[in-house]
């Protein structure tokens, strides 16, 4: 016990800061903090709003990387605060941002308005196939139809993929990744007959015609979700919808 | 209090020069190389169908240090096209299911580049063999 006292360390964290009300542009503004083996970043981050300054403003809540709201840019990548640990990146100084291609409302607290407006386009919920009532029991689903969505459904809107999306940097109106593996997971379903009304709703150039596959979006997913994938075998759905639309008799749109 | 002046940060101009994005880059890249290669084998073709002699001249370009030097170049861009399209490829399909069990993206990408490896080598194999013969 008195060994681990005797050796605190300090690291140095430069946190990107912004103030709405007094700030005209974003600056970094330089902390040091003690710190032990199995202190997270989001745990600097507290440690620094309880000693040493009571105004730097960061969103968390499950501190297991399973809320999905600590994302931010540490040393230039997307990660979770709570999920990436001093250990591994001491004894350098460490950058703290915001994610990165979004609105920062004040200092590593971005807009997520956006983001949930998307996802609400994408009809969200299991618009079932045959409708059924209760008397008629439960809707079965086999292992395998299971497995063909399941991973899609264990994103946690951490929008790290977002940040790593230089497509949605350059596209701010671009679906995006998250919202597109939440499509994939409805229209992965096989008790759902939504596909068509999502399809329609991701055909054009903001939908997932913007993405040209470069793939990080996967890279940074603390969830394995694959939104890449969900991304691009929608751009061959899509491609085939584009043509099937012409031989659809009444489909004037 | 709650006035909200949300700050957009511009993305840079040149982020496809830096990590992660670089290894993208340099897989779109190396898509360009195939077309150069393309069009490389297409002048070929143009060359025989306006005449020996201007077939002959395309040859002798062909034998050329430059030529040399450019298709070393585009060799290096076409394998790197095989090992990287191949690793995208397994993103463009739906979840393979066999049996229940989903197929490992990387087994896909592995059996493309074995496919990829054999129909070169059944090429290369084929041409050598014309060659010997005629």
């Amino acid at each position: 016990m008195s060994d681990a006292i005797a050796r605190t360390k300090t690291i140095e964290l430069r946190v990107l800061r912004y103030r709405p009300l007094s700030d005209t542009e974003p600056v970094f503004a330089t902390y040091q903090v003690p710190w032990s083996d199995d202190m997270s970043v989001l745990q600097a981050l507290q440690s620094i709003k309880d000693a040493q300054d009571g105004t730097l403003t960061f969103r968390w809540s499950c501190r297991m990387a399973i809320c999905g709201s600590c994302g931010m840019m540490i040393n230039g990548d997307p990660n979770l605060a709570c999920n990436t640990f001093i250990r591994d990146l001491a004894p350098a100084p460490i950058t703290i941002e915001p994610l990165r291609n979004f609105p920062i409302e004040r200092d590593l607290v971005v807009t997520v308005g956006d983001f949930v407006k998307k996802i609400e386009s994408i009809y969200p919920y299991i618009m079932p196939k045959v409708p059924r009532s209760i008397a008629d029991g439960s809707y079965l689903q086999t292992p395998a139809q299971m497995a063909a969505y399941e991973s899609f459904s264990d994103c946690i809107n951490c929008m790290l993929c977002y940040a790593a999306c230089p497509q949605f940097g350059a596209n701010p109106d671009f679906i995006g990744p998250g919202a597109m593996a939440l499509l994939q997971r409805y229209n992965g379903d096989s008790r759902d007959g939504g596909q068509q009304a999502r399809l329609d709703s991701i055909a054009g150039e903001d939908g997932v015609w913007s993405c040209t596959a470069v793939g990080v979006c996967s890279d940074v997913c603390p969830k394995q979700v694959d939104p890449a994938n969900a991304i691009n075998q929608n751009k061959t759905k899509s491609a085939f919808d584009f043509f099937l639309r012409l031989l659809r008799p009444g489909d004037g749109s | 209090m709650s006035e909200r002046r949300p700050y957009r940060r511009a993305q840079p101009r040149d982020w496809w020069a830096h990590k992660p994005y670089l290894g993208y880059t340099v897989r779109e890249l190396s898509g360009v190389g195939v077309a150069l290669y393309g069009g490389m084998l297409l002048a070929g073709l143009i060359c025989l169908w306006r005449g020996p002699d201007v077939f002959d001249a395309y040859r002798r370009f062909l034998a050329s240090p430059l030529s040399l030097l450019i298709h070393v170049v585009l060799l290096a861009a076409m394998l790197w096209h095989v090992v990287t399209w191949f690793q995208t490829m397994p993103k463009t399909m739906p979840k393979l299911i066999v049996g229940g069990r989903h197929i490992p993206q990387k087994h896909l990408t592995t059996a493309g580049w074995v496919l990829a490896f054999i129909c070169s080598a059944a090429m290369i194999a084929t041409v050598l063999a014309v060659g010997a013969l005629s």
